[in-house]
């Protein structure tokens, strides 16, 4: 899945330039907050439970100031990506152990009718695994700027 | 059958679905690791299920992947066809699991 594909999967409601969070769970809940103040999702404790046990299967911080946060519920019916960005860094049990700046928290729906689960994920571990798109990123502060990077533009 | 059933049916199913997918997910690149401790709750939450429950939520799993589908805007998000407006405003506040007539399986609401 390209950059351009992506897009539509984010929205400016879900984008937040300054986390205010400081531990992973506050930061978590932060951008939970998002889908549930733009009625995304309902049903707060379950969503909140699915991230939780998700983190225990393995944390979703894969590195390099990085966390992608995601998984199915049965409480969301689309596909939709939310970002938040910690100039401070928060400590998410990365792998490599160091502070996560860029954070994208993925909610889909126990299935989607395109198959788009995976090929996002995937797609963003490709995006963010190219340094300059990160250092990009650590610098956006509206929405636009920010679907510039993930577009490629 | 209480409200509680149906939430511990989607956390169920929820889990079930990483399971099913951890693998996927390791490929792209996530760090998996604790997938005995992920089937270790989901054990633990599947016996707090009445076993009659317990078994039509597996058997439609088995049969339709998805025991437990999303309602939006009266639609099963399953088979995607319309529920009668009637199903959906007991099935939004009724403790009764309701199933889709066309598909069969267990709704959930919401919208
Ligand atoms: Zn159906």
């Amino acid at each position: 899945m390209q950059g351009s594909e992506l897009q539509k999967y984010f929205h400016e409601p879900l984008f937040i330039a300054d986390i205010k969070a400081t531990t992973k769970n506050d930061a978590i809940e932060e951008l939970l907050n998002l889908f549930l103040e733009t009625k995304h999702i309902r049903n707060r404790h379950i969503v909140l439970e699915m991230l939780h046990t998700r983190e225990t299967l393995g944390s979703t911080g894969i590195g390099k100031g990085v966390a992608i946060p995601h998984g199915r519920t049965t409480a969301a019916s689309d596909v939709l990506i939310a970002f938040g960005k910690s100039e401070a860094g928060i400590d998410f049990d990365a792998i490599d152990g160091k502070p996560v700046h860029l954070f994208f928290m993925v909610i889909a729906p126990p299935h989607d009718e395109d198959n788009v689960y995976l090929p996002i994920l995937g797609s963003l571990v490709t995006t963010l695994n190219i340094k300059k798109n990160r250092d990009k990123l650590k610098k956006v502060e509206t929405f636009e700027e920010f679907l510039s990077v993930i577009t490629g533009e | 059958m209480l409200k509680k059933d149906l939430e511990m049916l989607v956390a169920l199913q929820d889990l079930d679905l990483m399971i099913e997918e951890a693998d996927d997910v390791e490929k792209l690149g996530f760090n998996i690791t604790g997938c005995s401790e992920l089937k270790n709750a989901r054990d633990e939450l599947a016996g707090r299920l009445s076993k009659s429950l317990l078994f039509r939520y597996e058997r439609l799993r088995s049969k339709l992947k998805r025991a437990i589908v999303p309602v939006k805007n009266d639609i099963c998000l399953g088979c995607f066809l319309r529920q009668p407006t009637s199903i959906g405003t007991k099935g939004r506040e009724d403790d009764e699991i309701f199933t889709c007539e066309n598909c069969g399986r267990m709704l959930y609401w919401i919208d």
